[in-house]
């Protein structure tokens, strides 16, 4: 049974219908793939998936629960986590608040509780803490980078952070845009490696945009191609690897044909 | 030994020029006090950020820092008494009726500088204790010390605290939560508004005052989520025209509330229909149109809280009202630290730093926005509660633009998201405004009709400079000055919040609204 589902999935801008009727679903402690060339509508379909666009048309699903046009706090309540593609950490708050501030939605203190502050709130706060700590731990950073700014970090740290702070929030799955978008191939094959761990010891699904096909190849349960806004392929690595029409959408039709003949 | 000198008077002439300014104009034993507090805040200064090991080095460290700012004192008060009294009409001083308040004012200042100095030599968390504890007992025996030394500035100390109160508010909504509000007077009329109509003869209602006090809170706080709710998809230049508008609107609907009125509407609607008037059911002010804020010439008497054992605040004792302000500071400060310091301040930094970002990672902009709007009105209706009792009379007019620009200019000049530097700024706007200011401008006509008029011989020109030099008619245009050197050489504020300083050095965000998105 499928954990995310997306039904005939439309986008338009006006004229421009930047995805086209897409059917996606991820299961459970599944690793999926998102790639086409650029401007092909992926991260369009991302901010579908995360609220931040409300689809023109089309429904999406979440444990067969309906969650078309939520707002994106709601569903990263419910359990759907991002990472952006250009970072948008909050650069001039500390590591450790930029955590808690993905763990805000599984935090329960109102205004009452944060001006009287009794122990319940006091022992969220530390447990919250500590949660936060781990996390950052766990992706890499550390407790002693914890009370730097954000924005001091380098630019790979910054992108752990990212996931950190996705990952604060208890999701279900996890959204990456681009992870890997603009590290070298060192830090790359780091970061692969640290998306398999955060599935298998995390126990959710992974749905990541990613250009480095290598990545691509190496860590996919499943790749889904787009192109202009559609749906062009779907199936495992080596399926989609032969699929023509995904050689004909990145390598265009001549070229194609030019290394088959070859 | 030129070159010392002139090291040390730069090193000190903030305070000391401040120190100086002072005693020219007050004269008399202002040098004392203004040297008991400048001194502690000298040697608090020349004791940061150092490793003080033990009590002895800390008091000499600050005995120094005091002892400099008592030498500017002791210099000011020489130049007062000789110079000044005579070229501004006042009686001239001997040189023993100087002395003794001149010396009087180092000591002090000399003898503040070591003590709190010497308390800085404490292991970190009692050395904050300490500092606290001092500074709780130099406010609460400054009416004292002020009584003593016959300045009489208490009744501008309470003005200046009502202030720093709405300052501290406002801090919550642009400070905090970046929402740039433009009409935070209008809740502060509220706020006086609503302890004005529920303990006045103007609806034949007296309650308590201590009753009022968070009614007037609350009333302030819904009034913030009406402001909100309008606004939430608007950012910045947007976001301040519209409570910018808010702002000018509540003091009109104040004025003009002075014939009241209300009918159901669907019976009137019929009525008026099948031109049967009588058939609107009337709901208030029947009889004949209520006059609910007596328009114009305002609310007047508001009833004055009491308390056992001291009984009714009178207007001609300031002592209660002083404490009772100083009170609701303190309470507000520590309330608004825990609420920057929560889930609920993390999420209005956020909120501030990365709107889009913010929301993605689960927070609700609609709910946090409107409780930085409302929390931050509640302070202000604090405020406002108590001006009303204060003064015991309220007028629309009170309520204007220019309140909550200068608000904004001392949550600015002080440091945005600093709660000290935002209580310092409204120290120093509000002493400038009603206490420097007119005492200056005393000064300075006593200058003018002693020293320079009687030897200009054109009438017209000892006319116009007459009229024209007067700083209190100037003070608009001394803000504006202040402001924009301010903004020019230190645009974070005075106590800069690391963050916004950070933000204003760096780079700037991205901020593409959700609502911008969502809406595409």
């Amino acid at each position: 049974m499928a954990l995310l589902e997306a039904r005939q999935l439309t986008m338009r801008f006006g004229g421009l219908t930047a995805v086209k009727q897409v059917d996606f679903a991820i299961e459970k402690g599944m690793i999926a793939s998102l790639i086409g060339p650029n401007g092909a509508g992926k991260t369009t379909f991302f901010n579908m998936l995360t609220g931040i666009y409300v689809p023109t048309s089309g429904l999406l699903r979440l444990d067969n629960r309906d969650i078309t046009g939520a707002r994106p706090d709601k569903l990263t309540s419910l359990g759907i986590a991002r990472t952006f593609q250009n970072i948008r950490l909050f650069n001039n708050m500390t590591v450790l608040e930029n955590v808690l501030v993905g763990r805000h939605c599984r935090l329960q203190t109102g205004l009452v509780g944060a001006l009287f502050r009794p122990p319940a709130v006091t022992q969220e706060e530390r447990k919250a803490r500590q949660k936060g700590l781990s996390l950052l731990d766990f992706v890499g950073l550390g407790a002693s980078k914890a009370q730097e700014l954000a924005k001091n970090l380098s630019y790979g740290d910054q992108r752990r952070l990212e996931i950190a702070r996705a990952l604060a929030s208890d999701p279900k799955i996890l959204l990456l845009d681009e992870p890997t978008a603009g590290m070298n191939p060192n830090e790359t094959a780091d970061l692969t490696r640290f998306i398999h761990r955060i599935r298998d010891e995390l126990d959710l699904s992974i749905l990541l945009i990613e250009h480095d096909m290598k990545v691509v190849m190496e860590i996919s349960d499943r790749v889904s191609v787009m192109e202009y806004g559609s749906k062009i392929a779907e199936g495992t690595p080596t399926e989609v690897r032969a699929n023509p029409r995904v050689i004909e959408a990145y390598l265009g039709k001549e070229d194609a044909e030019e290394s088959i003949n070859s | 030994m030129a070159q010392q000198v002139i090291k040390v008077i730069k090193s000190s002439w903030v305070l000391g020029a401040i120190a100086t300014l002072t005693i020219i104009l007050f004269g008399g034993w202002s040098g004392t006090v203004i040297g008991w507090l400048l001194g502690t805040g000298a040697g608090f200064m020349a004791c940061q950020g150092k490793r003080i090991p033990s009590p002895k080095v800390g008091a000499r460290i600050g005995a120094n820092a005091g002892l400099i700012l008592g030498i500017w004192l002791f210099v000011a008060s020489l130049l007062e008494g000789l110079v000044i009294r005579p070229l501004s009409g006042q009686s001239s001083l001997g040189l023993f009726q100087i002395l003794p308040s001149g010396i009087l004012a180092l000591l002090v200042s000399t003898l503040a500088g070591g003590v709190i100095g010497s308390l800085q030599a404490l292991p970190s968390p009692r050395r904050q204790q300490a500092t606290l504890v001092t500074l709780a007992f130099i406010l609460i025996i400054f009416p004292f010390v002020d009584q003593v030394a016959q300045t009489s500035w208490v009744a501008t100390a309470i003005e200046i605290l009502i202030y720093v109160i709405l300052a501290l508010g406002l801090n919550i909504t642009v400070g905090y939560a970046g929402l740039l509000d433009l009409g935070y007077a209008a809740f502060f009329a509220i706020g006086a508004y609503t302890t004005g109509l529920l303990s006045s003869s103007q609806l034949n209602i007296a309650w308590n005052f201590w009753v009022v006090l968070p009614i007037a809170a609350v009333v302030a706080a819904i009034a913030g989520v009406i402001l909100g709710a309008p606004t939430l998809r608007l950012r910045g230049d947007y976001l301040a025209i519209v409570t910018l508008g808010f702002g000018e609107i509540v003091p009109v609907i104040f004025r003009n509330l002075t014939e009241v009125r209300i009918d159901e509407p669907i019976s009137k609607m019929f009525g008026s229909l099948f031109g049967h008037p009588e058939w609107g059911i009337c709901l208030l002010g029947c009889d004949r149109p209520l006059n609910l804020t007596n328009g114009e010439a305002g609310i007047n008497p508001i009833g004055r809280p009491s308390l056992p054992f001291v009984g009714t605040f009178e207007s001609s004792n300031y002592l209660p009202w002083y404490y009772l302000i100083l009170a609701l500071v303190v309470f507000s400060y520590f309330m608004i630290d825990r609420l920057r310091d929560s889930r609920l301040g993390r999420s209005w930094a956020a909120i501030r730093e990365d709107e889009l970002a913010a929301s993605a990672m689960g927070i609700n902009l609609v709910k946090s926005k409107l409780l930085a709007f409302a929390m931050g009105a509640t302070f202000s209706g604090f405020g406002g509660a108590f001006y009303a009792a204060y003064i015991s009379a309220i007028f629309p007019t009170v309520f204007d633009f220019s309140v909550s620009v200068i608000i904004l200019c001392m949550v600015i000049l002080g440091g945005l998201g600093n709660m000290t530097g935002v209580i310092l700024g409204g120290i120093i706007i509000m002493a400038a405004d009603r206490l420097y200011l007119p005492q200056l401008a005393k000064v300075l006509k006593g200058f003018l009709s002693t020293s320079v008029l009687p030897n200009i011989p054109n009438p017209q020109l000892q006319d116009f400079i007459a009229t024209s030099l007067d700083p209190t008619q100037m003070r608009l245009f001394l803000f504006g000055l202040t402001l924009v050197i301010m903004m020019i050489v230190r645009p974070e504020g005075l106590v800069p919040d690391a963050t916004h300083q950070a933000e204003l050095h760096g780079e700037g965000v991205s901020d593409q609204s959700l609502a911008d998105a969502r809406s595409q």
